[in-house]
């Protein structure tokens, strides 16, 4: 049984191997760019939506309410952001149900880079709102003592997050495997019907932490919520 | 388990290429059609309330018009009212004054038409009397009655010289006036007899229909009547009389 998509080489070019990971992550890439596109290719306010683009404004919409209720700077930076890892994620996690396809968020290392852009995205979104001195300064909130705690919590945080969305990922296919073996008939239909809600809730997880993650960080103590337009 | 950082790295630029890609292809058409399509709203409805507010206004206007053309209607019908009733009763007053003047011309031609049968009511009642007389008296007695009154008067005119004379003053005529021509002897008795008094007057006879039956003697400014005319206005005083008593009471002094 094979678990690691990353060990999988698809093709080669240059000498360099592109596994199962980094081209089911093109799929998924091509399938949300392509549709987008398709859908808002004939987005002018002189035609009236259908229903694609309907649903598409629906899920825009419903992500950008879910971080309007968290963040205190919803910014559309932060939608691109906690969007895209949503859409991106939910999009994998529900194509497992197609055949021979491997989903990219079960590879630690998709699930790693993805903590590692919100690790990254989190101190940008918190400079570009509090300045580098007000973002430094907050590790040293509420005082000096708390500055290693603080960074070992920035970087645990991280892991974590990159940890819970491997692990639920992987033990979906974990357990679905071992299934296999005791009821080839039966269990695979039950564990994909439960692998794709526990990809959306991963999915919604992932997205609303990284979200409360980039909130904290850009919110000044006793600072009302504010929305914000960019 | 383990983590091959070239996947990582590679994945963490796939993520942000995704990020691009989306927000170019995904977020940014959706939201500023959002956008778009809010703001097209917010002008349809501000459109929408200024169309509102002008039909508000128009909808005053409309109102306060019809409330002034009302008040008008009710100026000119109360206007229409005073003048039809201005023209009624000037209407009335003419129609009660023509009735007046045609009431007033209908009684005086009305008693004209009295007056003119009363007349020949009176004419023919003579006539009659006078006809019927001479008849009964050339009947009953086979006498003249041209001859008895020209005999009758020569007696009352003898009686009557000194008047006579005076009366007749410087007169050159005598006029003897009759309903009928009186006959030949009648007329030599009357001229004979007048001679003896005024024997410097000529007697002249005159035939008169509209003259009541007798005798009319006009000498000078004098004038002698010996007609029926006194017992034409007794008969009729006593027809009168009669037609108030319903026709059947006696006459008075009939059963004489």
């Amino acid at each position: 049984m094979q678990l690691m998509p990353d060990e999988i080489i698809v093709f080669t070019i240059g000498g360099f191997g592109f596994n199962e990971t980094i081209v089911y992550t093109w799929v998924v890439m091509a399938i949300l760019t392509g549709s987008s596109i398709i859908i808002t290719r004939n987005l002018r306010p002189d035609v009236p939506p259908n229903r694609w683009r309907t649903a598409l404004e629906v899920i825009v919409t419903v992500i950008q309410g879910q971080i309007e209720d968290i963040a205190r700077h919803a910014s559309r930076h932060v939608l691109y952001f906690s969007g895209t890892l949503f859409l991106f994620i939910a999009t994998s996690n529900l194509l497992l149900v197609v055949p021979g396809f491997s989903p990219p968020t079960a590879s630690l290392s998709t699930t790693a880079a993805l903590a590692l852009s919100v690790l990254i995205a989190v101190p940008l979104f918190g400079i570009s709102t509090k300045g580098l001195g007000g973002y430094l300064k907050s590790y040293t909130q509420p005082s000096v003592i708390m500055l290693p705690f603080n960074i070992i919590s920035e970087f645990s945080w991280g892991l974590s997050l990159s940890i819970r969305l491997y692990g639920n990922v992987m033990s979906g296919a974990v357990i679905a495997g071992i299934l296999l073996g005791l009821a080839p008939f039966f269990f695979p239909v039950v564990m994909d019907a439960l692998g794709l809600l526990t990809g959306l809730i991963q999915a919604y997880i992932f997205a609303v932490l990284a979200t409360v993650y980039i909130s904290l960080a850009t919110t000044k103590p006793g600072e009302p919520i504010k929305k914000e337009q960019s | 388990m383990s983590t091959d950082w070239v996947t990582v790295i590679a994945q963490v630029a796939n993520f942000l290429v995704l990020v691009w890609l989306l927000k170019r292809f995904l977020y940014k058409p959706i939201l500023n059609g959002i956008d778009a399509r809010e703001a097209e709203i917010a002008d349809r409805m501000s459109e929408a309330e200024r169309a509102k507010t002008k039909a508000a206004a128009a909808e005053a206007e409309f109102v306060a018009r019809k409330q002034r053309l009302q008040v008008e209607d009710a100026a000119i019908v109360d206007a229409v009212h005073k003048e039809a009733q201005r023209q009624r009763d000037t209407l009335l007053a003419e129609a009660r004054q023509k009735l007046e003047l045609e009431q007033r011309d209908w009684r005086a031609h009305l008693e004209r038409e009295q007056q003119k049968f009363t007349a020949e009511l009176y004419r023919a009642g003579a006539d009659t009397l006078y006809q019927l007389v001479r008849k009964a008296l050339h009947d009953l007695a086979d006498e003249s009655l041209e001859e008895r009154i020209v005999l009758h008067v020569t007696v009352q005119l003898k009686s009557m010289a000194s008047e006579l004379l005076a009366a007749a003053g410087n007169s050159e005529t005598a006029v003897a006036i009759t309903h009928t021509a009186l006959p030949d002897g009648a007329r030599a008795t009357l001229t004979r007899e007048l001679q003896a008094l005024l024997p410097d007057v000529p007697l002249r006879f005159v035939k008169d229909e509209h003259q009541a039956p007798g005798l009319i003697l006009r000498i000078g400014s004098a004038q002698l009547a010996w007609t029926v005319d006194s017992y034409t206005e007794e008969m009729a005083d006593l027809l009168s009389e009669r037609l108030a008593t319903g026709g059947l009471g006696r006459v008075a002094g009939n059963d004489r």
